[in-house]
C-alpha cells in the first residue's frame, strides 16, 4: 500500500497541470479578439490540442501506462487521423 | 519520479471503449469542419451569437472538475477515503455546475431565436443555409456532450457513494482511475469544442 502512496505524483504536479490548462484557455479566448490573418483558427487548434495533450498525458495518467494502454490511446488518434484525412481528401479536391 | 506502472485490463479496456467515443465525436467534428468549409461566412456570424462569456466559464468549470477527477484518483490511491469522496463530490458538482450553466445558455439560445427548427433569427442573414447549419451542429454537438457529461456526473456519484462506505477504499481505486478516464474524455471533448463553437470570428 505505501508503495502506491510513493508512487503517486504529489498535489502540487496536479494543480500545476491544471494552471497550465487555465493558461492556455485564456491564450485562446484572447487571441481570438486580436486579428491573426486567418491564423486564428490553426492558433485554436493547436492550443486545444495542447490542452487534450496535457489532459491525456497526465489527468488521464499516459506518463505512468504502460505500452498496451499508450498503443490503445495512440491507435484512437490514428484512426481519427485516418476518417480525417481521406475524408478531406475527397472534400478538398472537388472541383 | 515515474515508477513503471502496471496498467489493470480494465484501464485498457476503458481505453478501447473510449477509442470509439473518440470516433463517434470525429465524425461530428469532421461534419463540422466540411461544413464549415463550404460556409465560412454562415459559421463566422453565426458563431458570433454564441455565448462566449458562458462558453468560456464552462470551460474553466470543467477543467476544474478534471482536476478533481484526477485528485480524487490520487487519493482512492492512497486509500484516503474520506478526501476520495469528497474530491468525487466536487467532480460531479462542478459537472452540474456546467450542465446549469449550459441549460441557462440554451434559454438564452430560445430566447434569441437561434434554435434552427424552429423560428429562427438569423433566417435573413447573408448565408442564411450555414448559419442554420452551425446552429444545427451547435445544438447536435454541445447535446451529444452534455448526454455523455449527465452519464458521467451519474457515474461519478454512484462511486463516491461506493467509495464513502467502504471498508477500504484503497480497493476501488482502480474503478476510480477509470470511470476517471471516462470523465477526463468528457473534458477532452470539451476542449475542442470550445474554439469550433464560440470562437470562430470574434475579431
Amino acid at each position: 500500500m505505501s508503495e502506491r502512496v510513493h508512487s503517486s505524483p504529489p498535489v502540487g504536479s496536479y494543480v500545476t497541470v491544471w494552471a497550465l490548462l487555465i493558461l492556455l484557455l485564456a491564450l485562446t479566448l484572447g487571441s481570438s479578439f486580436i486579428a491573426l490573418h486567418g491564423l486564428n483558427f490553426a492558433v485554436n487548434l493547436a492550443i486545444a490540442c495542447a490542452k487534450a495533450a496535457l489532459v491525456a498525458v497526465f489527468f488521464m495518467r499516459l506518463r505512468r501506462s504502460d505500452a498496451l494502454t499508450r498503443l490503445a490511446a495512440a491507435a484512437a488518434v490514428l484512426w481519427i487521423l485516418i476518417l480525417v484525412s481521406l475524408g478531406l481528401a475527397d472534400v478538398l479536391t472537388r472541383v | 519520479m515515474s515508477v513503471p506502472h502496471r496498467s489493470s485490463v480494465g484501464e485498457f479496456g476503458m481505453w478501447v471503449f473510449l477509442a470509439s467515443e473518440m470516433l463517434f465525436f470525429s465524425v461530428l467534428f469532421f461534419g463540422y469542419l466540411v461544413t464549415r468549409l463550404h460556409h465560412p461566412l454562415g459559421f463566422a456570424s453565426a458563431s458570433r451569437h454564441t455565448d462566449v462569456v458562458i462558453g468560456s466559464v464552462n470551460t474553466a468549470v470543467l477543467l476544474t472538475s478534471s482536476l478533481m477527477m484526477a485528485l480524487a484518483g490520487r487519493s482512492a490511491a492512497a486509500g484516503a477515503r474520506r478526501s476520495a469522496a469528497g474530491l468525487l463530490a466536487a467532480t460531479a458538482g462542478f459537472g452540474l455546475i456546467f450542465l446549469a450553466l449550459k441549460g441557462l445558455e440554451y434559454a438564452h439560445d430560445a430566447q434569441h431565436q437561434l434554435v434552427p427548427w424552429r423560428d429562427f433569427s438569423l433566417a435573413f442573414e447573408p448565408d442564411a443555409g450555414g448559419t442554420r447549419l452551425f446552429f444545427w451542429l451547435y445544438f447536435i454537438m454541445t447535446g451529444a456532450h452534455a448526454l455523455h457529461l449527465l452519464i458521467g456526473i451519474t457515474l461519478v456519484l454512484t462511486l463516491m457513494v461506493v467509495v464513502a462506505r467502504a471498508r477500504h477504499a484503497i480497493r476501488h481505486a482502480e474503478t476510480v482511475e477509470i470511470i476517471g478516464l471516462y470523465w477526463h474524455l468528457v473534458d477532452v471533448v470539451w476542449i475542442f469544442l470550445y474554439p469550433l463553437l464560440y470562437l470562430v470570428s470574434r475579431t
